[in-house]
């Protein structure tokens, strides 16, 4: 029922009416021809779609997709000659082998950067077909391989036509309602801020390598299916057509020409350039060879130039407001945050520390022999010179260093010291941490950079949605909520860090220098806030350099100079120790201090 | 025995046709930092130029060098300066996509001027075989080797010894600081990015006696390319060199103790336990050595 009555959003129903066109236009020209076309526009925008999962959403611009494509079509087609099995069930055998490939291939490779990871994705390509070709006793080798001519539905081999185009349009919904479904879901969030940042989504409690995974395992599975359909389709099958590298350039293109991590984006795509190559094709005849993909090939250039949003990207806003104008559609409504987590255990104990921690940059000794307690509900001031290591040793606190030596560990749930393995483990225990160098999902809205946060104990997005809106409201970005966090000043962005670090609900926070580039107004708003928090039973510890507030807000300050720790006390005792004054202003001030 | 001799011979020589593609890889990705995937393509329009300067004007493929190579430059000079240079700024997925376009424009462009067909010179000097102790080589090989060699040093010459070649080292180590030194940082991307198609030019010349040419040809050349820049460590001329004739010698060693049609699996399979295991290349170059 929930379902039925989106029927009246606009947004549903006019994408519904444009969908049906795909069936209803080549039924009412009825040449075999256009069915043709648009027979390979569905299988095209399908597999673009597919491929937007990884290349769009989760930033991995596979070049190499159509792995995907012949292990399914080439499985189905075996499964038909050697047991007669119908490729309805031989497709999700196609499947299966294509996601088992998708994690080998997606394991290693997700480490690689930009363009190396592309290159990677099509040595994958280029091996996989020619051992296709090598193992010709299975495969037939680069002779290909004829599917054998059983007609029927059950064979999903057919004299109408329009049969093969009720299938490719459901295999295109099928990846459209997948699309849509990663989009509004936590997976799509997180594969988002995955793309824009791999160590602030680490700092979220976002497993990477995990939800990269997720994502290439759904895209090599819907693109499988459709290349078991189209090799039916085509009744043979060889590797030059089934790994094609070309194919696999064709689908990336469309999709960036559509809008690269929209939804819509790649069928657009496919649509804006698709039918004007075949249509070539096949009116122009052979004299056309190549004249398909000199269109793709320039409209993919002058697209890089001018729109490099895509479709969708540049005009995206525009026609989404224009929906939203017409009867039926629908106001958001915002719910009530979720309760907060409350913070367990007991007033006073220590819920992190470090022992002997020792962190070495090839002969630079960054942090030596550092042993630090942090009590719950407690404020810990970190302050030192620059160059002190004080980042380093929040790094390790954090997960995101490794120490040389010594030991960080962490309270759980259960009351147990413990040392999470990696940086998002320690986020899922309960360590909240923000960068010095602020760390913004840039092309996420204020409000989805705190949601990213939010997701960590709100699997739901509307929940994440709300209590990301409470955090906002907290830090005073309310009014900031929509605007991409690439436009925000360093003073907003300062404050953006703090509020998706604080939609983790952490129970242990650390605070890098969060006071820089605010002003005084502000700055007292903070330390108001973080005293707030810090009585919710949240312990705190906060590198800063602005003095005033750092000496008002800690309950004990360690101050750290060239790794080490060299005082340790009230805020009072510290600032007239004269080791400290040394650290900070020389052996001479201290002397004429008459220290 | 002699015949693995014999092979590993034949792989230096095969491997010295890989660098001079790839060290005009390097260049482009080691000072623009763009990974130029047209640049198979380049390979191939300079193929077919020296191809058209014989049959038209009956060039010898070595004389045709000189003004291919200048031609190539002009290509790769104004495709930096029209659409790379613009994209500089640009999200890296969009460089990354706007080489491939190119790509795919050129090899098409290519298939609807000159068919699918194969297209080869007559230029028998090239494929003499020349005895070499007890083993052959042809005399065309032995050409590509020597100006790999050449090419190589001249280049390093011309890096550490020449005020352009130390913008241009200057540039690739930092793009803002050798601005702020008064370097023009657009003019040195426009001459870097041109030098490395320039290379592809020399290439093209000198590998057209041994091979036909035809539209996909680049595409062939160039994935191989990049096994030996990752091999090489990505940034340094050097390391392209040394890796290009580590691949021509596993390419010959495979293809003659495995099978001819698994060659290229052996080294795809190398470049990607390199890529994520080693990425700074095989000889540690991959450090901004340039």
């Amino acid at each position: 029922m929930r379902y039925l009555s989106e029927l009246t959003n606009p947004r549903v129903y006019v994408a519904l009416a444009a969908l049906s066109l795909l069936l209803i236009v080549p039924a009412l020209i009825g040449s075999a021809f256009w069915i043709h076309i648009f027979v390979t526009i569905c299988v095209f925008g399908a597999l673009s779609t597919a491929w937007n999962i990884v290349g769009g959403y989760a930033g991995q611009l596979s070049l190499g997709h159509t792995i995907f494509y012949g292990l399914g079509g080439y499985t189905t087609a075996l499964l038909i000659q050697h047991f007669g099995l119908t490729p309805w069930v031989g497709m999700f055998a196609g499947a299966a082998v294509s996601v088992v490939v998708a994690v080998g291939i997606g394991y290693p490779c997700f480490r690689l950067r930009g363009p190396f990871f592309s290159l990677a994705t099509i040595a994958f390509l280029e091996v996989i077909r020619l051992l296709v070709i090598h193992f010709n006793g299975l495969t037939g080798g680069s002779a290909g391989l004829i599917v054998p001519l059983q007609i029927g539905w059950e064979w999903m081999i057919f004299r109408e036509k329009m049969n093969y185009l009720y299938i490719a349009f459901g295999l295109l919904l099928l990846a459209l309602v997948v699309s849509l479904a990663i989009r509004n879901s936590r997976l799509g969030f997180y594969l988002t801020a995955v793309r824009e940042r791999e160590d602030a989504a680490q700092a979220a409690g976002v497993h990477n390598a995990q939800v990269k995974l997720y994502a290439v395992m759904i895209s090599a599975a819907l693109t499988s299916f459709v290349g078991a359909f189209h090799a039916m389709y085509m009744t043979f099958l060889e590797p030059a057509t089934m790994f094609s590298l070309a194919t696999a350039v064709e689908v990336a293109m469309f999709a960036l020409i559509g809008g690269l991590g929209t939804v819509a984006g790649p069928l657009l795509g496919t649509l804006l350039v698709v039918p004007i190559a075949e249509a070539a094709r096949g009116w122009l005849g052979a004299s056309a060879n190549g004249l398909h993909g000199l269109v793709y090939g320039s409209v993919l250039v002058l697209m890089t130039l001018t729109l490099p949003g895509g479709l969708v990207g540049t005009f995206g806003p525009r026609v989404t407001a224009w929906l939203d104008k017409l009867p039926g559609a629908r106001k958001r409504v915002d719910r009530d945050p979720p309760p907060l987590r409350k913070v367990a255990g007991t007033k006073g104990e220590v819920v992190l520390e470090t022992r002997n921690l020792k962190k070495l940059f090839g002969g630079l000794v960054a942090t030596d022999n550092v042993t630090v307690d942090l009590k719950r509900g407690e404020i810990l001031g970190i302050i030192g010179p620059n160059g002190a290591g004080k980042t380093t040793l929040f790094n390790q606190m954090s997960g995101f260093l490794k120490p040389t030596s010594g030991t960080i560990t962490v309270r759980n749930a259960k009351g147990e010291m413990v040392t999470p393995d990696s940086a998002d483990g320690f986020a899922r225990l309960g360590v909240g941490r923000t960068f010095q160098i602020v760390q913004p999902f840039g092309k996420l809205s204020v409000i989805e950079n705190i949601m990213i946060g939010a997701f960590l104990h709100h699997p739901h997005v509307e929940d994440a949605r709300a209590s990301a809106l409470r955090v906002a409201r907290l830090v005073g970005l309310e009014a900031l909520k929509d605007v991409e966090a690439r436009n925000l000043p360093i003073g907003d962005l300062k404050r953006l860090e703090v509020a998706r670090t604080l939609a983790t609900e952490p129970s242990i926070l650390l605070l890098d220098e969060v006071m820089a580039g605010q002003s005084q107004a502000d700055t007292q708003k903070m330390v108001e806030i973080i005293r707030a928090i810090r009585d919710t039973g949240v312990s705190v510890i906060a590198i800063e350099h602005n003095m005033h507030a750092i000496m008002s807000l800690s309950d004990r300050i360690v101050v750290v100079d060239s790794g080490k720790v060299i005082a340790e006390g009230d805020p009072k005792t510290v600032v007239t120790n004269r080791k400290v004054i040394e650290a900070y202003l020389g052996e001479d001030f201290a002397n004429a201090q008459g220290l | 025995m002699d015949v693995t001799a014999q092979l590993i011979l034949n792989g230096i020589m095969l491997g010295s046709m890989y660098a001079i593609i790839a060290v005009g890889l390097t260049l482009i990705f080691g000072i623009v930092r763009v990974v130029n995937f047209a640049h198979g393509e380049f390979l191939m329009v300079g193929m077919y130029a020296v191809y058209l300067f014989n049959k038209q004007m009956g060039l010898h493929p070595y004389v045709s060098a000189l003004p291919v190579v200048v031609l190539l430059f002009l290509l790769g000079a104004l495709i930096q300066r029209f659409i790379i240079q613009k994209l500089l700024n640009a999200d890296e997925h969009i460089q990354i996509f706007a080489t491939v376009g190119l790509s795919t424009a050129l090899i098409n462009l290519a298939l609807i001027l000159f068919g699918a067909d194969l297209y080869s010179v007559n230029a028998p000097a090239a494929r003499q075989p020349v005895p070499l102790g007890s083993f052959n080589v042809l005399s065309g090989h032995i050409v590509i080797f020597c100006a790999a060699l050449a090419l190589v040093a001249g280049l390093h010459m011309f890096m550490q010894r020449t005020a352009l070649g130390r913008a241009i080292r200057a540039t690739a180590q930092n793009r803002y600081a050798a601005q702020l030194m008064g370097v023009k940082v657009e003019r040195i991307y426009i001459i870097s990015f041109g030098l490395g198609a320039a290379c592809v030019g020399l290439a093209a010349a000198l590998i057209m006696p041994l091979y036909p040419v035809s539209p996909t040809i680049g595409t062939y050349f160039v994935l191989t390319a990049f096994v030996v820049v990752v091999l090489g460590g990505m940034r340094s001329m050097y390391g392209a060199f040394f890796g290009a004739l580590i691949i021509g010698i596993v390419d010959s060693l495979s293809g003659y103790y495995i099978a001819p049609d698994l060659k290229e699996v052996v080294y795809f399979a190398i470049f990607i336990l390199i890529l994520i295991f080693k990425p700074t290349g095989l000889f540690g170059f991959g450090r901004g050595t340039e």
